[in-house]
């Protein structure tokens, strides 16, 4: 705030030039570095960390850049760490990612889209009663739907299986996603509709031609939250997924939890790094999608 | 079968199931329950638009039935029933169970504390963080670096801070960045200004700001004044005022041993059982990661304040302080409270940020992973659900707010 009056009255007044620096600017830029510091420091140590060798870490120099680059550590993260039993790193957790995050993604979206058109394209009685229900499900604590959830599952087979885990990551991203489009589709001038419907199209032709094409924008944001979603999603994929579908970060858990003998933190910073990695670069090339993504459905957790 | 080939079938099995449902029920409708030809043509299209919607929401129905509504009701139900028991109802025993562990009241206190402290540290330096950055140059390089947590993984993040707060052996080099600075103090001046006297001031003006705001919203308690509201707002300022008046003495009784605490200077410490500062510590973490996320919509927010408010103010002599304050930030106040709710929401189910890093010893217990203790570890359905159902009861006031306030929107 005191840039910007500072600046205003940079440009108002005439005169000589008002002094650039002054206490309140400092401390807006101690500020600003102390943030920057607490922010990126702990990723910037991640990184350092994950390209030396233990012998090097163990000298300290927390903050030194390596003195002997090494890849090793992102090898073993990748295919040598050892997680309780196995020893086979981080890999099958990202393909066990990768087979829960794909279909979820898909198939809630979809649901969703046409959820929300169905919502916004008729007014009907009940409808308020099924948007406290969406509302409901998009905020519910999980904890609470844990446990029941497990007996009804291993009571139809789907307790512990791929299946199984992408259908409750369906469901329970879908509440979210369905108001986002509803309301994006509300937001829609209605003439569009009318003229469609005047044209002859029906509910599917003015789904597929009018809106869909129109919903790109929110199809991205959609796509965005759900990825980072299920993709960081830790409870249901500890609880649900079983020993063979694994998400990456239970996989990451266990081999950060599992210390058998001396302690490899640059193997624990590779694994991390590679877990994020997806993420992240969806952050790094979507941007500021990224941001309106999470923006939109940071009320899920 | 191959990885990529499953995955990619069950994609297909599940779109054209979707497909197929809402085609075939469509046709099912308009061609043989009701078709629009015959006599009753002209009813059974009416008919037919009125259940078409329920159509297209019945699988979503039905999954958020027995995916959502019917867990809620059984863990409610089971609450109330005991596993050695056979299942047998047993009222509210579990909750008196519950009620008399000391582990209980420990994560309620802890949730307590974060649900205080996590969201409004968060608010804070997002607002800060979102004026600050706004109109300097580099500004948008700090806003992306600020909001880059956000996309890492809560475990990811835990990993990253169990390597911040590591500790090694005393004779040899510490890896941990906490130790490394800890071991910076030795007792001097410098130690005395960043240990006692900054602590201090910090727990002084906590208490301070937690103290004046229980007195504002305790008022109109004491003054029997009008505005008190009714029966259920008095019983909500009456809970704040306590709540306020616990952190309050809580704070001060803080001061008091910060003051007279020796600390063991040179000694690396293992961070994560000191118990109560190591849930502060647990806290940074989440802080860490939602602070970009109230910076990003905080910003948008201060962008929108229409410039000739500021410009006014200014003319009139306002300085940058009263600018903000009295000018920015109560025209920004909805969305701060739909930041702070957001953030609320996070940290009322905060679970894998404990589990990964403590997994609650050393008193760091919260309650989303008291719950998993008890249903995993203790297999004690009963306590464990009875545990979720305190999650679910702290969250509904908030998820009652947020009914409320989507129904305005849509309306």
């Amino acid at each position: 705030m005191t840039a910007v009056v500072a600046q205003d009255e940079f440009f108002a007044a005439a005169g000589p030039r008002p002094r650039r620096v002054s206490a309140a600017r400092i401390g807006v830029y101690c500020f600003l570095i102390g943030a920057a510091l607490f922010f990126a420091l702990p990723l910037y140590v991640m990184v350092v960390t994950s390209l030396k060798d233990l012998g090097e870490i163990r000298l300290g120099n927390i903050f030194n850049w390596p003195a002997e680059l090494t890849f090793e550590p992102w090898i073993a993260a990748w295919s040598s760490a050892c997680t309780g039993r196995t020893c086979e790193g981080i890999r099958p957790g990202f393909f066990n990612s990768i087979k829960i995050t794909v279909p979820s993604v898909i198939l809630s979206i979809i649901i969703a889209a046409i959820n929300g058109y169905a919502l916004s394209f008729w007014r009907f009685r009940g409808a308020n009663f099924f948007f406290g229900l969406l509302i409901f499900g998009a905020f519910v604590p999980y904890q609470v739907v844990i446990y029941p959830l497990i007996i009804f599952m291993r009571e139809v087979g789907l307790f512990a299986t791929l299946p199984g885990i992408i259908i409750v990551h369906t469901i329970f991203g879908m509440p979210i996603l369905t108001l986002l489009y509803r309301n994006y589709f509300s937001s829609l001038p209605e003439e569009l509709f009318k003229a469609a419907r005047v044209d002859g199209a029906g509910f599917w032709a003015i789904f597929f031609r009018v809106v869909m094409p129109m919903a790109v924008p929110i199809s991205i944001v959609a796509v965005i939250l759900q990825v980072t979603g299920i993709w960081n999603d830790f409870l249901f994929g500890l609880v649900f997924a079983g020993r063979d579908n694994m998400p990456m970060t239970v996989q990451l858990n266990n081999i950060v939890a599992t210390t058998t003998g001396t302690r490899a933190y640059n193997v624990n910073m590779s694994a991390t790094i590679l877990t994020a990695a997806v993420p992240l670069a969806v952050y790094f090339i979507s941007g500021r999608w990224f941001v309106r993504g999470i923006a939109a459905g940071a009320v899920k957790g | 079968m191959h990885p990529a080939l499953q995955g990619l079938l069950t994609i297909i099995i599940g779109v054209s199931a979707c497909i197929g449902y809402f085609y075939f029920s469509n046709q099912f409708l308009d061609k043989i329950l009701l078709p629009a030809k015959g006599p009753k043509a002209g009813r059974n299209i009416t008919r037919a638009n009125q259940i078409r919607p329920w159509l297209f929401l019945f699988p979503a129905m039905l999954a958020l039935g027995v995916y959502l509504a019917y867990p809620v009701l059984e863990t409610l139900r089971l609450s109330l029933t005991d596993r050695d028991a056979g299942g047998a109802f047993v009222g509210l025993d579990n909750y008196r169970q519950m009620f008399g562990e000391s582990k209980f009241w420990e994560a309620l206190r802890n949730n307590l504390l974060w649900l205080i402290v996590v969201p409004a540290a968060s608010t804070a330096f997002g607002l800060l963080a979102a004026q600050v950055t706004d109109r300097i140059a580099w500004g948008n390089v700090a806003k992306s670096l600020i909001f880059m947590p956000m996309a890492i993984s809560f475990v990811g993040a835990s990993v990253i801070f169990k390597l911040i707060y590591d500790t090694r052996a005393a004779d040899t080099a510490q890896i941990g960045i906490m130790n490394a600075v800890w071991l910076q103090f030795e007792g001097g001046l410098g130690s005395f200004l960043f240990l006692r006297i900054l602590p201090l001031l910090i727990l002084l003006s906590f208490a301070g700001i937690v103290g004046y705001a229980g007195f504002i919203i305790g008022r109109p308690l004491w003054n029997g004044a009008y505005r008190a509201g009714g029966g259920a707002m008095k019983v909500g300022r009456a809970v704040v005022v306590l709540a306020a008046v616990w952190l309050a003495v809580l704070a001060l009784r803080n001061v008091i041993d910060v003051m007279t605490m020796s600390f063991p200077y040179g000694e690396p410490q293992t961070w994560l059982t000191i118990p109560f500062f190591n849930s502060f510590l647990l806290m940074v973490v989440l802080i860490w990661i939602q602070t970009g996320f109230a910076m990003v919509i905080l910003s948008a927010a201060l962008r929108g304040i229409p410039e000739e408010t500021i410009e006014a103010a200014i003319i009139d002599g306002a300085n940058p302080f009263q600018v903000f304050f009295s000018i920015k930030v109560p025209q920004i106040i909805g969305t701060i409270v739909v930041v702070w709710t957001t953030i609320t929401l996070i940290v009322l189910k905060v679970f894998d940020i404990v589990f990964a890093m403590t997994n609650g010893q050393w008193e760091t217990q919260v309650l989303a992973n008291y719950m998993f203790d008890k249903l995993f570890r203790a297999s004690d359905w009963g306590v464990g659900s009875a545990s979720a159902i305190m999650i679910m009861v702290l969250v509904t006031p908030i998820l009652i707010w947020n009914v409320h306030n989507a129904r305005k929107e849509m309306a």
